[in-house]
């Protein structure tokens, strides 16, 4: 009974902190958001775009004045690619720093955290991953098209264009890797292709050769690379090693640095997404990054940039007073936004469509051939 | 055909950084019975001693590798002189040495992951990278010295343990610690040797492995796994039976891919390996194990 009465006090005690802390947030202190990104582990490269592009739009917003007076602040953590690791991140975003937003990447970490997201009203903004189980998910909000529209252009590409019908595959065994592979073997299938066979990889595994070695002696006349981050470079590499000569092919998962550096990527079939490297966001980014920006800096950017608008939006609306669940609203209301990638339109399900650019890797470059429009 | 030809020579490849992984923590176990797992910590700083030797002083290769060599052997034996030996002068049974070296790797790759994040760093291995064909199978120069380097490694550590003063005290402890001793051999050196001996035989696999694919933390702990393994299969105390050991686990993991989905390649390995342990406790050559020694 003791202990009964004690945990009532320490619950009273603590939700009367927290409406204390409540009209204390709303007083022009910094509006606290999250980014849960991959800061470390294979997929560092996206998590060094991911986090610039944030940065800079935060620097940008805070620089004419914050949101509505208040100073825009980002607070970042690193799921490197677990789930369980964005589980706590996200855990200690919504109940240590009480934000009512957060950007998130990868697919099975965003999957693992949406729950979250919507028990305690936060919106989360996913501008990487692309399984298609993140579409149509209560407060997930998705900035980048989920992957059955990219993998379906270049399963077309590859077969219809380039008259490559039969494809070997290289899998990253996790939700984004599988769900992308079962994407591919269905739309190559419906564009003429087969898929002869499939070796499933682990992400963060360094030697593909037995794998590798496997598939060559498949045959086939294409690798299809259904896996991303630097593994992705460290695949390329060990295929040509190994005397794999047929063309490699993956969407814009694999344009990382390590894989624009790469001898062994030189060739290969790629899909992107609409990324101008001239633009001056590019300049700006490389400038104070001291590296190339990819088109995940701008996605972060754009998803700052979309939470400032939602945001301001929302506390017009409600007298001042922040949450999550009047940032979903302002969302679901504006719907289009402006973006450094031209005009952003939120679909029912969440998601976003966007222009795919399809082209060869050639000396460090992606030179884009073929660009599909996005059904309207 | 191809296929069989190609998957065995990675086996053999990969193989040979077990061997040097698996002789040199059965040359320290066979010796001091110290169940040594901080022995892939030795091997990830090898690894990382050749990468600062490279990047940050700016050697060249080559001596940067005979530089990260001396400084794992000077690693090995701090680990004994500092932890093993003051934890045995105050009667610390074979379980708490165990459970010392656990917590001592974990800290080193801990505090690695932290200096130099847990992402792999890449050397410049210059030519080496290169592709090289050999009939239907495709290696690198890399893939080529890795295999020359393991035989070469087993063959001398051999060789010094037989004709050397210092290899035939090693060999005298490991048989029998009393009987060394009452013939006036001091112990505590000869583990010492011992440490330093097993830490540079293992370097070169650390340093191999990473000029490969990347320096990276976590590497360690599968390695000391695997060598432990091997040791056990070719029997403790016998340093040829832990090199077949090793080798027979690597062409298991690869060749096993020939005709079973490649996620799995370890499942199989251990798999086998527990088949084996029940049915031939002793091992290939070796002794059989003493519940005491583990």
């Amino acid at each position: 009974m003791r202990l009964v009465l004690s945990s009532l006090f320490t619950l009273t005690l603590i939700a009367g902190m927290a409406t204390v802390a409540g009209p204390v947030a709303a007083q022009g202190n910094p509006i606290k958001i999250g980014a849960i990104l991959p800061l470390t582990g294979s997929g560092a490269s996206y998590g060094v775009w991911m986090k610039g592009g944030a940065e800079m739009a935060a620097e940008e917003i805070n620089a004419r004045g914050g949101i509505a007076g208040r100073k825009l602040e980002v607070i970042y953590e690193d799921h490197a690619a677990d789930a369980s690791k964005a589980v706590n991140a996200m855990q200690r975003l919504v109940e240590v720093e009480k934000v009512p937003f957060s950007m998130t990447s990868y697919s099975s970490p965003t999957l693992a955290i949406q729950p979250i997201a919507a028990q305690h009203k936060v919106v989360i903004m996913n501008g990487g991953g692309q399984s298609d189980s993140l579409a149509g998910k209560d407060y997930l909000y998705n900035n980048i098209p989920v992957v059955s529209n990219e993998v379906g252009v270049i399963a077309e590409w590859l077969a219809k264009d380039k008259k490559l019908v039969n494809a070997v595959m290289i899998v990253a065994n996790d939700e984004a890797g599988r769900n992308s592979a079962d994407t591919f073997r269905e739309k190559f299938g419906a564009a003429g292709g087969k898929v002869l066979a499939e070796e499933r990889v682990a992400l963060d595994a360094t030697d593909f050769r037995a794998q590798l070695a496997k598939l060559k002696a498949r045959g086939g006349d294409l690798l299809y690379i259904s896996s991303y981050g630097r593994n992705v470079a460290i695949i390329a590499d060990q295929a040509r090693e190994l005397g794999i000569t047929i063309p490699m092919a993956g969407t814009s998962w694999v344009l990382v640095p390590e894989t624009f550096k790469s001898k062994g990527a030189e060739g290969m079939l790629v899909t992107k997404l609409p990324f101008d490297p001239n633009s001056s966001f590019a300049k700006k980014f490389k400038d104070k990054y001291k590296t190339n920006a990819g088109f995940f800096a701008v996605q972060y950017y754009s998803a700052t940039m979309i939470f400032a608008k939602a945001a301001e939006e929302a506390m017009k609306k409600n007298g001042g007073v922040l949450t999550g669940e009047g940032v979903k609203n302002a969302i679901e209301s504006i719907r289009s936004f402006d973006t450094l990638s031209g005009k952003l339109v939120f679909q029912p399900n969440h998601g976003a469509v966007m222009d795919i650019e399809a082209g060869t890797m050639k000396g460090g470059k992606v030179v884009v051939e073929k660009v599909i429009k996005a059904a309207p | 055909m191809d296929l069989f030809l190609q998957l065995a020579a990675t086996g053999l490849v990969v193989g040979s950084l077990y061997v040097l992984c698996a002789i040199g923590w059965g040359l320290i176990y066979g010796t001091t019975l110290h169940f040594h797992v901080a022995h892939g910590a030795v091997f990830t700083l090898a690894a990382y001693y050749a990468y600062a030797a490279q990047k940050l002083l700016g050697l060249p290769l080559a001596i940067a590798v005979l530089v990260a060599i001396c400084a794992a052997a000077i690693s090995g034996m701090l680990i004994d002189l500092l932890i093993y030996q003051p934890l045995e002068r105050r009667g610390a049974i074979r379980t708490t040495l165990f459970i010392a070296s656990l917590g001592l790797l974990t800290l080193i790759e801990n505090v690695l992951a932290i200096i130099f994040t847990p992402d792999p760093l890449r050397m410049d291995v210059g030519s080496l990278g290169d592709s090289v064909q050999l009939g239907p199978v495709f290696l690198t120069r890399l893939h080529l010295v890795s295999v020359a380097t393991a035989l070469l490694g087993l063959l001398a550590l051999m060789a010094f343990l037989k004709y050397s003063r210092w290899g035939q005290a090693i060999r005298a402890v490991s048989s029998s610690p009393e009987m060394a001793r009452t013939v006036g051999i001091d112990l505590r050196r000869v583990h010492l040797l011992t440490y330093a001996v097993g830490s540079a035989i293992t370097a070169p696999a650390g340093i191999l492995i990473a000029m490969d694919v990347g320096v990276e933390p976590y590497r360690g702990t599968t390695f000391v796994l695997l060598a432990s393994v091997a040791v056990i299969m070719g029997g403790i105390g016998s340093i040829p039976g832990a090199a077949l050991g090793a080798l027979f686990l690597a062409l298991l993991e690869n060749l096993g891919v020939w005709k079973i989905p490649s996620e799995w390649q370890s499942t199989i390995a251990f798999g086998v390996f527990l088949i084996f342990i029940v049915v031939r406790p002793r091992g290939f050559f070796g002794r059989k194990i003493q519940s005491a020694e583990i």
